[in-house]
């Protein structure tokens, strides 16, 4: 053994106890909280994703001749082809939960204070590379419905005053959706956002490293209690229940809950009612409350707000004298995000 | 949580997911073993069938697996409540305990399926056996066969031959899609039919001393005649007085709704020389797309709505039968309520029906009006929603004026004069009474059964080949080289055995029809349109006619 160790110390010289060391620091203790140790999640359904997606991307034909087919393949005929579709889109529906829990416990925490800043930036990077990640996987299935959706949403960011026509042009590969948009939704949904996720997480993860995980403290803890802990196995066994509860429950929404095959895409056809992902649903409805223009700068302005929040929060803070100010702010914005979903998931139109 | 009890959550989770992909696993088998055919619901006999079930797996099984693979078995319908009887039925017999019946009537069908029972038996299918008095009945009685059993005029070595069933063409033939008139053998050597079984409303006879003349075996079971039974004709005239056989489109004993959408089970009669529907059908559009497209039919549906469960293709069961989105998805057992022209008889007639959906003949306006329940507009209108699924409103519109167009064409130039003719022949008395004894009635019969149809039909469902090369070329070419010929022959040959006004009150009506315009290239001849179309043969391949 030691000579394999010896042999492979040669020719890659990096200390086996040093990366043990790095991978093993001192765990806050208040991640023995499970609420707390759900900052893995989403990474642990990433790489679910890009092993499905890598499956169905086997059989997937990104042209609007063969999507359709290609998909009803994978969901009919394949062999587990049903199951990796499942996998693949309830994977995707907990990864944006997951998301956003994620960023709704840093936020609620105050975890993106000094020096967090450029990481919740960061974060929010994420959020809008899983959106579309989201976004773009929906379109690919060519049914009625996801060939609307990226209809209607290329056509909304078509109101965006001085961009808007170049998103959409981006956006379809065209003035209209045509035969080159899916290869561009497949190319962008398999390829360039998941590099550039890998990318932006990596640097995440690289921060929380490099400044720590912000320490909480909760009241009547002693002294023990807030003693720090080991990553290994501790922290790891912790993420690897968390792992295969997940897993569980994908495999059981998977086979309980099978994703089928909607109606194929008819550009002459336009459905009665048009609805996104439910993940869109706040923005959806927020477009029918206001006119086109309005509405797209509207969310713009919140989204621009919610990317520099550490900055505004500290200038509240320092503004109104509340450190809590935020956390109000943040029940506010949450409640309206989930009356907006539930008020678009429960009308008709 | 200690690490200890960390370790055991996470050996219960792994267990757990391990089994969650073993049940993944169990899915995908079991849809691999039902795509394959091989998967059966499990299937439990009810009670009263289940010795029925037990004894049929041993000695005729096919009939049990048909049925293990039915609805009805997952519904838990089995032997007996289908082939259940009545003591006071004319066919009743007792079968190791249970009361039962061998032939299952529309009657049987209706104690669970009361509307599509009642759509049948409104229909010109359930019609369909009562043939006697047609052209095509006396085919096969008389010409083909005898309708009196005949002595064999010389021995069939290996086979003791006593007699010869002139009535075979038609058992085995016609009958078998028109439907027999199922009849038990009688002690008498004839045979016990519902017409002399005088069935009451309930379908039990009345007259018992004809039920006394059925022959029956030791355990009681009556004899059925083979020139009436076995027979799943769509028309057959049952014992218990109702008429037609679920079973000529759902065949037993699996009752397959995924069997009878498919143009096949049409094509068992909807085929051949005089009403090739299935042939036309495959030609078409429509049965080409349901070839390249059958695994996107979804035939399994329930419902089977086009436009919703399906769309790639129509079958003859989508236009004619099934339920569509536009028409409330109401399914029909009548195929009579969506076509607006009849194609059967040597003349096509406008689909106006009466309260018993007998085709209308009043040609007075005011009484042809009052006799109609249903009419053809209605009918085609109700096509109209189907064909809508897929075409717009001026696609149907358009193709109904060339369908009408063809039929108009085909009664006006040949249908209508070739009745004339045969009609003025046999009126002068040019012809005997009997049918088929000269040449000129093969002739017409040609014409207008299956040359006509053939065109009118091929213009209906869209198959040119149909409708020009087996259609009306050659319904032209009977008409100009024989019909004409032949009809002039009898006029000439009555001519010369002295029969003057009978020959020229016929000529005349064969020269006022071939004085009308349409007919002017055969008189007066078309010399340029050769002129043009030998100088074309010439320009294309250097080929022409020998100028005269």
């Amino acid at each position: 053994m030691s000579d394999v160790r010896g042999w492979i110390g040669e020719r890659v010289p990096v200390s086996l106890d040093a990366v043990a060391a790095m991978s093993n620091e001192p765990v806050p203790h208040h991640l023995k909280r499970w609420w707390f140790a759900l900052g893995g999640t989403p990474a642990y359904l990433f790489v679910v994703q890009i092993v499905t997606g890598v499956l169905l991307a086997f059989y997937y034909q990104p042209a609007p001749q063969t999507a359709y087919e290609s998909v009803r393949y994978i969901t009919e005929e394949a062999a587990f082809g049903w199951y990796l579709r499942g996998l693949h889109k309830w994977g995707a529906t907990l990864m944006i939960a997951a998301v956003v829990l994620h960023q709704m416990r840093v936020f609620f925490t105050g975890a993106y204070r000094k020096p967090r800043e450029l990481n919740w930036m960061i974060g929010m990077t994420l959020l809008v590379c899983t959106l579309m990640l989201g976004f773009t996987g929906y379109s690919l299935v060519f049914e009625q419905l996801s060939y609307w959706g990226a209809t209607v949403g290329a056509n909304i960011s078509d109101t965006v005053p001085v961009v808007g026509p170049l998103m959409k042009q981006l956006l379809l590969g065209g003035d209209t959706y045509n035969d080159r948009t899916l290869s561009r939704f497949f190319i962008l949904h398999g390829a360039v956002l998941p590099v550039l996720l890998i990318l932006v997480l990596m640097m995440h993860i690289g921060l929380v490293r490099l400044l720590g995980v912000t320490e909480l403290e909760f009241e009547g803890e002693t002294a023990a209690e807030k003693k720090p802990f080991n990553f290994f196995p501790e922290h790891f066994y912790t993420e690897l229940i968390i792992g295969l509860t997940l897993m569980i429950l994908l495999s059981a929404l998977a086979t309980l809950v099978p994703v089928e095959m909607g109606p194929r895409a008819n550009p002459q056809i336009t459905p009665e009612v048009i609805k996104p992902e439910w993940f869109f649903y706040v923005a959806f409805r927020w477009l029918k409350l206001f006119s086109g223009t309005t509405a797209m700068l509207t969310q713009g302005l919140i989204v621009f707000v919610m990317f520099f929040w550490p900055f505004i929060d500290a200038w509240l803070v320092r503004r109104f004298k509340y450190a809590e100010i935020s956390v109000w702010i943040g029940v506010v914005g949450a409640l309206a995000i989930m009356g907006l979903t539930m008020w678009e998931a429960l009308v008709a139109h | 949580m200690t690490l200890d009890q960390k370790r055991w959550v996470i050996g219960g989770l792994g267990l757990l997911f391990l089994l969650s992909l073993v049940a993944v696993q169990w899915l995908e088998v079991s849809r691999r073993r039902h795509e394959a055919g091989d998967a059966r619901a499990a299937v439990v006999a009810p009670a009263a069938s289940r010795q029925c079930v037990d004894c049929h797996t041993q000695v005729s099984t096919g009939i049990v697996e048909h049925w293990t693979g039915s609805t009805h078995a997952e519904k838990g319908v089995a032997c007996v409540d289908c082939h259940q009887a009545e003591a006071k039925d004319a066919d009743v017999f007792s079968h190791y305990g249970q009361q039962i019946a061998t032939v299952v009537t529309p009657r049987d069908c209706a104690r669970c399926h009361p509307t599509e029972a009642a759509e049948f038996s409104a229909s010109h299918h359930s019609k369909a056996g009562n043939i006697l008095a047609s052209l095509d009945n006396f085919l096969a009685e008389t010409v083909e066969g005898s309708r009196v059993a005949f002595s064999p005029h010389s021995p069939t070595p290996g086979k003791a031959v006593q007699v010869v069933n002139g009535l075979a063409p038609a058992n085995s033939g016609c009958q078998q899609c028109h439907g027999s008139l199922v009849g038990f053998q009688a002690s008498d050597g004839g045979i016990i039919t519902v017409r002399d079984l005088k069935p009451d409303e309930a379908g039990q006879p009345t007259n018992f001393e004809a039920v006394g003349r059925i022959v029956r075996n030791e355990s009681g079971k009556p004899l059925f005649s083979s020139t009436s039974w076995p027979n799943t004709g769509i028309g057959r005239l049952n014992l218990d007085g109702s008429t037609g056989s679920c079973s000529a489109c759902h065949s037993r004993h699996d009752f397959s709704a995924r069997r009878a959408r498919q143009p096949e089970s049409c094509g068992k009669c909807h085929l051949g020389p005089d009403h090739p529907q299935k042939e036309i059908y495959d030609e078409s559009k429509h049965g080409v797309a349901f070839r390249d497209l059958i695994g996107e039919m979804n035939l399994d549906a329930k419902p089977w709505v086009v436009g919703k469960d399906y769309s790639a293709a129509p079958t003859c069961a989508t236009c004619h039968m099934s339920a569509n989105l536009r028409n409330g998805m109401k399914i029909t057992h009548d195929p009579g309520e969506r076509i607006s022209w009849t194609n059967r008889p040597p003349v096509s007639l406008v689909m106006d029906t009466d309260a018993n959906h007998a085709v209308v003949t009043e040609t007075d306006p005011e009484k042809r009006r009052a006799a109609i329940s249903d009419t053809a507009d209605a009918k085609r209108n109700r096509m109209k929603q189907v064909c809508s699924t897929c075409h717009t409103p001026d696609h149907i519109n358009l193709f109904y004026k060339q369908y009408d167009d063809v039929v108009i064409n085909y009664n006006e130039k040949f249908a209508k004069p070739g009745q004339a003719i045969m009609s003025a022949l046999a009126a002068s008395g040019l012809l005997t009474k009997t049918q088929y004894d000269e040449k000129i009635e093969w002739t017409w019969y040609y014409l207008w059964h299956h040359e006509g149809r053939r065109a009118r039909m091929g213009a209906s469902m869209m198959a040119p080949d149909y409708t020009q090369w087996h259609g009306m070329f050659e319904v032209a070419e009977r008409f100009y080289m024989a019909l004409i010929p032949e009809a002039r022959e009898i006029t000439e040959k009555a001519m010369r055995a002295g029969r003057t006004e009978q020959a020229r009150t016929a000529n005349q009506v064969i020269d006022e029809i071939l004085n009308r315009p349409e007919h002017q290239w055969l008189v007066k001849g078309a010399e340029e349109q050769a002129d043009a179309i030998n100088r074309e043969m010439e320009r294309k391949y250097g080929q022409t006619r020998r100028e005269r």
